[in-house]
């Protein structure tokens, strides 16, 4: 639905985003994630038609968009990092003109559904300057869902919400993904890329790694299970290092087992564990969180 | 060019306005001061001092170049110089819709800036050029209509302070041509400068400050009018008025070239 190609950007001197490429499918919820100033933003507006990239190309639709970026806007919802409505004009009349900006035939009518759609009807004739951050942000998603556009960006959506606000926004943001839309999120917020995301892109400038979160998981960290047991753990540990599993760590009752290159599936573990005596309670796979992977990642430069 | 996009921007600009009433403060003070300048030239001095403007030696040129206007109405002495001085003091009134429009059109790309909703504008299908000239006409618009409200007030003054006849002494061809061709022009020129600037700097007052450049001119006219006894005739007029048209152009043209949506979107934050 809309490509990055190789997409190179700089400003002046300072090279902002260099040779990323990446794809975001209908009904896909697509993470960028990265430092500060890694080049998200700018591969947001560059993938929005809002600058043009340095070298590489953007495609809608499989469609080259240089010097089309107005037909690439227009089919394209972008969700800036700062929610951006006229304070003065009331709700209906943010949704309004940006409706008219798009050309919709019965502007009226969009806006009256996307009120409703994102539950902002009853505060129609308030003027934006006294909406909740929560109810801003709200305000901001319609806005650039109004056009019904087929490729969703959004920058930074639930960033300064409140618990709840949050969740409402997570919510409308699955929504966009079984409405078969492309959605690109920017975010800092790891857990919420973890909940959210089909695959996630890590951006540092250049694209250190791209891939499903489990995915990402495995290349940072290898599949690991715990096991935690009724007592100590340190003597299974000794079992399991003589059948030759190199990758076990003790942690007081449970044990972390790395399965990579083990030649031993979870099952055949748990089988030497109980043969050996050990009285086990739990056995789950080990996941770092998302944060952990993204850390060692950026650290390592990707794989 | 799509005109539905210009008109939906422009109801959005004119709809903020409506919010932001102090903006005109200073058009609406430039006219004050055009209106009541002549009132207090021509008819609060002699009532206070006693001595009538026609008894002045220094204010006959302004009764002879009452006299010398094509189609002049037959006044007498006193309420000649008043329709003289009037008339010198209409060039004063074009300020206010320049003053009016630099106020508007400095605020009008700036402000967007400031306020972080320039971004989500650019994301529309939106033009540079559609977005300029909703911004310029939304600038232009209020300060035209300020224009025909200063004049309207300039008239009911005349008509109530000056000499009977001065007020319709007014509506000549000349004071409409300064005022509804000349003026819309020079604020146009104004705000086209302001827009220019806005584009590229992130403080209104630099705006405005530049677009003072179209102030002199125009103050420069009512001096050479009163000093030296010019007269800014309808050739004048007219030719003041078509090179403002063909600089409004090059500006309109300059506007978009200056107008970078990158720039102002990573530099200005």
């Amino acid at each position: 639905m809309l490509e990055a190609d190789s997409l190179t950007k700089t400003f002046g001197p300072r090279l902002a985003v260099e040779h990323v490429s990446f794809d975001v499918h209908a009904g896909e919820i697509f993470a960028l994630v990265g430092p500060n100033g890694a080049g998200k933003t700018t591969t947001l507006r560059m993938l929005a038609g809002l600058i043009h990239p340095s070298s590489g190309a953007v495609r809608f639709r499989g469609q080259p968009t240089a010097g089309a970026e107005s037909t690439l806007r227009a089919g394209i919802g972008f969700l800036t990092e700062a929610p951006g409505l006229w304070d003065r004009l009331t709700v209906r009349q943010n949704l309004s003109v940006h409706a008219r900006l798009h050309g919709l035939p019965q502007p009226d009518r969009a806006v009256d559904a996307a009120m409703d759609l994102f539950g902002v009807a009853d505060r129609a004739a308030e003027p934006a300057a006294v909406l909740s951050k929560g109810l801003r942000q709200r305000v901001a998603l319609a806005r650039a869902l109004l056009h019904d556009p087929g490729a969703v960006l959004l920058d930074e959506p639930t960033s300064g919400l409140d618990p709840e606000s949050a969740r409402d926004v997570r919510e409308l943001i699955v929504r966009l993904r079984h409405e078969r839309r492309a959605v690109l999120i920017s975010t800092h917020n790891l857990d919420e890329v973890d909940r959210l995301a089909d695959r996630v892109a890590l951006l540092n400038t250049r694209l250190v790694a791209l891939d499903t979160p489990q995915s990402l998981r495995a290349r940072a960290f290898g599949a690991r299970v715990r096991v935690r047991f009724a007592g100590p753990a340190d003597a299974y540990a000794r079992t399991l290092s003589d059948e030759g599993l190199a990758d076990v760590r003790a942690d007081g009752h449970t044990l972390s087992i790395g399965l990579d290159g083990a030649g031993l599936q979870t099952p055949d573990i748990v089988r030497r564990l109980v043969a050996a005596g050990a009285a086990i309670e739990a056995v789950e796979p080990e996941e770092p969180s998302l944060e952990q992977v993204y850390l060692r990642l950026l650290r390592g430069g990707g794989s | 060019m799509n005109w539905s996009r210009v008109m939906a921007l422009l109801g959005k600009e004119l709809a903020d306005l409506r919010g932001r009433p102090g903006i005109f403060f200073p058009g609406l003070f430039t006219g004050g001061v055009a209106i009541l300048l002549p009132v207090f030239v021509a008819i609060l001095v002699p009532a206070f001092t006693g001595e009538r403007l026609s008894d002045s030696a220094d204010l006959q040129v302004a009764l002879e170049l009452y006299r010398q206007q094509p189609g002049a109405r037959a006044l007498d002495p006193e309420a000649a110089i008043q329709a003289s001085l009037f008339q010198q003091f209409l060039v004063l009134l074009v300020l206010s819709p320049v003053a009016a429009a630099m106020s508007i059109a400095a605020y009008s790309v700036i402000g967007e800036k400031q306020a972080r909703t320039l971004e989500p504008l650019l994301a529309t299908p939106l033009t540079t050029f559609e977005l300029l000239l909703a911004k310029t006409l939304g600038a232009f618009l209020p300060a035209l209509a300020l224009s025909f409200l200063c004049f309207g007030l300039d008239l009911a003054v005349a008509a109530i302070f000056a000499a009977p006849g001065v007020a319709p002494a007014l509506l000549t061809p000349r004071a409409l041509g300064v005022l509804f061709l000349m003026g819309p022009m020079a604020s146009l020129t104004a705000l086209s400068l302001a827009v220019c600037v806005s584009s590229r700097v992130n403080d209104a007052r630099s705006a405005q400050q530049l677009a003072v450049l179209v102030v002199l001119p125009i103050t420069g006219l009512l001096i050479a009018q009163i000093a030296a006894g010019f007269v800014v005739s309808m050739p004048i007029i007219l030719a003041i008025t078509g090179v403002l048209a063909l600089v409004n152009l090059g500006l309109m043209r300059l506007g978009v070239s200056l107008f970078d949506r990158e720039t102002i979107l990573t530099r200005w934050k």
